[in-house]
C-alpha cells in the first residue's frame, strides 16, 4: 500500500484508484464497489465482520463451484477489500472525517482480529483512541448516513450475506425514515440476497438482460428451462433412434471419437449457425433431418474440404448454444478417457 | 471453463456406466420408446450424481428415479430414501396465507404475477415444489448449468454415433 500524505484530496484519489480495478465485470457485487471513498471505507468493514472472514462458507462455495467466473469475482472483491482495509481505516481515523459521527464507522476491534489478511500496519493500533469500539452487533445507522447509506446498505447486506450464510449477524444500514426493527431489516436483507441471485440468473439466461421486471424475467427463465428439458428429451430420442441397441454406441464410439472430432473441431470455429430451430422447439418431426447430415460427413474424416458450406449443418449442431471451444474440449475429454 | 469440462467428463463417464448396465442385464431387444426412456433416465441420473447431492434438485431426481423402481439406482436407493425423508422433514417452514379478496393495487398485481411464475418454476424444477424462494434461484442456476452440460454431451454423442454408422455414404 502506498503511504501518501494526509491530504483529503489525495486520500480520495487513492481510494478511487484502489476501487477502479474492481469493477471489470458486470456482476452486481463488484459494480457496487464503485463508490466514493467514505462509503468505501464504511463498507469495507462489513466483510471483515465474519469470524471466518478469510475463507468462504462451504455451502456457498459448493453451489457456486460451476461458476468459476462468479467465484473469481467474489475472490477478487475479497482480495481487494482486505489489503486496503487497515490503511484506509487508519487514514480515516486520522482525518476525523468520521469523528463527527458518534457511532464510529470502521470497527477497529475487528481489524485487529484479522491480522493475516492485511498487510498489517503497525499504526493501525493508533486508531483505537480515535475510534470508538462499538458492540459486535450493529444493525442500525442513524439518519446522519442518509444519502450514503443507500448504497452502502445494499452492499453491506449483499456482501455479508454473500460471505456468510454462516455469519451470525447481518450488517445492514437503514435508510432515512425506514423502519428499523429487526424483522423488516432481516426481510430486506433477504430481499437483497434474492435480487442479487436473480441478477446472476438474468445474466445466465440469454436475452434477459434487457428485460426489466420480475415477472417477465421469470417468464424467460421458465421458457429457457422448458426448452432445455425438451432438448434433452429430443436428444435422447435421437440417440435411441440412431442406435439399434443401447450397447452398440459404446463400443464403437470410444476408439473412433478422438480422431474424428479433432478433425472437425477446426472448421467449427468459424461456422455460422444453420439450425437454430432444432434445439429451440425440439420438434419430433425434425429428427428426420439428421439423416441428411450423412451426406455432409465426408470432410470430417480428414479429406480436403472442397466446400466449407457442407460442414455447417453438423458444425452448427456441435457449436450451437455453446462456444466453439466446447467441441475441442469434449474431444479432449474423450481422449483422456481412453 | 475447466470446471465445465470436468463436469462433462464426469457426466459422460457415469452415463456410459449406467447405459452399460442396461445392455448387460437385458439381452432382449428393447423397443424404441423403452430405449429412449432408458437413455434419458440414465442421462438424468448421471447428471444428478455429478452434483454429488449438494443440490436439492439432484437429490429429488435420484429419489424419484429410485421410487419408480428403476434398477439402475440400486446402490443409491438407501441414500435417496434417507434424503427424501430428510427433505420431507425440512418442509415445515412458512406456509403463506393467501387472502381471498381481490386487491387492485399495482404492487399486489405484480406480486401475484411473480407468485404465479415462481410456482411454475417450482413445478419445472425436480423437487422444487417445496423450496424456499431464496434457494429457488440458486437451484435454478445450478439446474440450468447442468442441463446445458448434459445437452452438449448428448448432442456430441448423437453426432458421433451418426458418424460411425454412416462414415462414407
Amino acid at each position: 500500500m502506498e503511504h501518501a500524505a494526509l491530504d483529503s484530496i489525495q486520500f480520495n484519489e487513492q481510494i478511487q484508484g484502489l476501487m477502479a480495478p474492481a469493477p471489470e465485470s458486470t456482476n452486481s457485487f463488484t459494480a457496487l464497489l464503485e463508490l466514493p471513498p467514505p462509503q468505501a471505507v464504511k463498507l469495507l468493514h462489513s466483510p471483515d465482520k465474519a469470524p471466518t472472514g478469510s475463507e468462504k462458507p462451504p455451502c456457498h462455495a459448493s453451489i457456486l463451484k460451476p461458476y468459476p467466473s462468479i467465484m473469481s469475482i467474489i475472490d477478487g472483491t475479497r482480495k481487494l477489500t482486505f489489503p486496503s482495509n487497515t490503511a484506509l481505516i487508519e487514514r480515516a481515523a486520522k482525518f476525523s472525517v468520521f469523528a463527527e459521527e458518534g457511532p464510529p464507522a470502521p470497527p477497529v476491534a475487528e481489524v485487529k482480529n484479522e491480522p493475516p489478511e492485511t498487510d498489517s500496519n503497525p499504526s493501525s493500533t493508533q486508531c483505537d483512541p480515535a475510534v470508538e469500539n462499538k458492540g459486535a452487533k450493529r444493525k442500525e445507522r442513524e439518519k446522519k448516513v442518509k444519502a450514503r447509506s443507500k448504497k452502502s446498505k445494499s452492499v453491506a447486506a449483499a456482501e455479508s450475506s454473500g460471505d456468510g450464510e454462516k455469519l451470525p449477524y447481518v450488517h445492514v444500514r437503514v435508510r432515512r425514515g425506514q423502519a428499523t426493527d429487526s424483522h423488516s431489516l432481516a426481510e430486506r436483507a433477504r430481499r437483497e440476497k434474492i435480487n442479487a441471485r436473480m441478477k446472476l440468473l438474468q445474466e445466465l439466461v440469454p436475452g434477459c438482460n434487457k428485460i426489466s421486471g420480475t415477472a417477465l424475467v421469470l417468464d424467460e427463465i421458465i421458457n429457457h428451462v422448458q426448452s432445455l428439458q425438451r432438448q434433452v428429451e429430443f436428444l435422447s430420442m435421437k440417440l435411441a433412434a440412431v442406435n439399434p441397441r443401447i450397447h452398440f454406441n459404446l463400443d464403437s464410439i470410444m476408439p473412433n471419437e478422438g480422431a474424428s472430432l479433432m478433425d472437425s473441431s477446426i472448421p467449427n470455429m468459424a461456422s455460422p449457425l444453420m439450425w437454430p430451430e432444432i434445439p429451440n422447439n425440439g420438434n419430433r418431426e425434425q429428427y428426420q433431418q439428421p439423416w441428411q447430415f450423412d451426406a455432409f460427413q465426408q470432410p470430417v474424416w480428414g479429406r480436403e474440404e472442397e466446400n466449407p458450406n457442407f460442414m455447417t449443418p453438423e458444425n452448427s449442431m456441435l457449436s450451437y448454444d455453446s462456444s466453439a471451444n466446447s467441441v475441442p474440449l469434449q474431444s479432449n475429454q474423450l481422449k483422456m478417457e481412453l | 471453463m475447466r470446471n465445465q469440462r470436468s463436469v462433462k467428463q464426469e457426466f459422460l463417464r457415469k452415463w456410459i456406466t449406467g447405459l452399460r448396465r442396461y445392455s448387460c442385464d437385458e439381452k432382449k431387444n428393447m423397443s424404441f420408446l423403452e430405449r429412449k426412456k432408458a437413455i434419458k433416465l440414465s442421462a438424468d441420473i448421471a447428471m444428478a450424481s455429478t452434483r454429488d447431492k449438494t443440490t436439492r434438485w439432484s437429490q429429488a431426481l435420484i429419489a424419484n428415479a429410485s421410487s419408480s423402481g428403476d434398477t439402475l439406482t440400486g446402490s443409491s436407493k438407501n441414500n435417496s430414501s434417507r434424503s427424501r425423508k430428510k427433505m420431507l422433514m425440512m418442509r415445515r417452514r412458512r406456509p403463506k396465507v393467501k387472502s381471498a379478496k381481490k386487491e387492485m393495487s399495482a404492487s399486489c398485481i405484480a406480486k401475484r404475477l411473480a407468485e404465479k411464475r415462481t410456482r411454475k418454476l417450482k413445478n419445472l424444477l425436480p423437487g422444487g415444489e417445496s423450496i424456499d424462494e431464496g434457494c429457488l434461484v440458486e437451484e435454478t442456476l445450478d439446474y440450468i448449468e447442468s442441463l446445458r452440460a448434459q445437452i452438449e454431451v448428448m448432442r456430441y454423442l448423437v453426432t458421433a454415433s451418426q458418424l460411425i454408422i454412416n462414415p462414407y455414404p
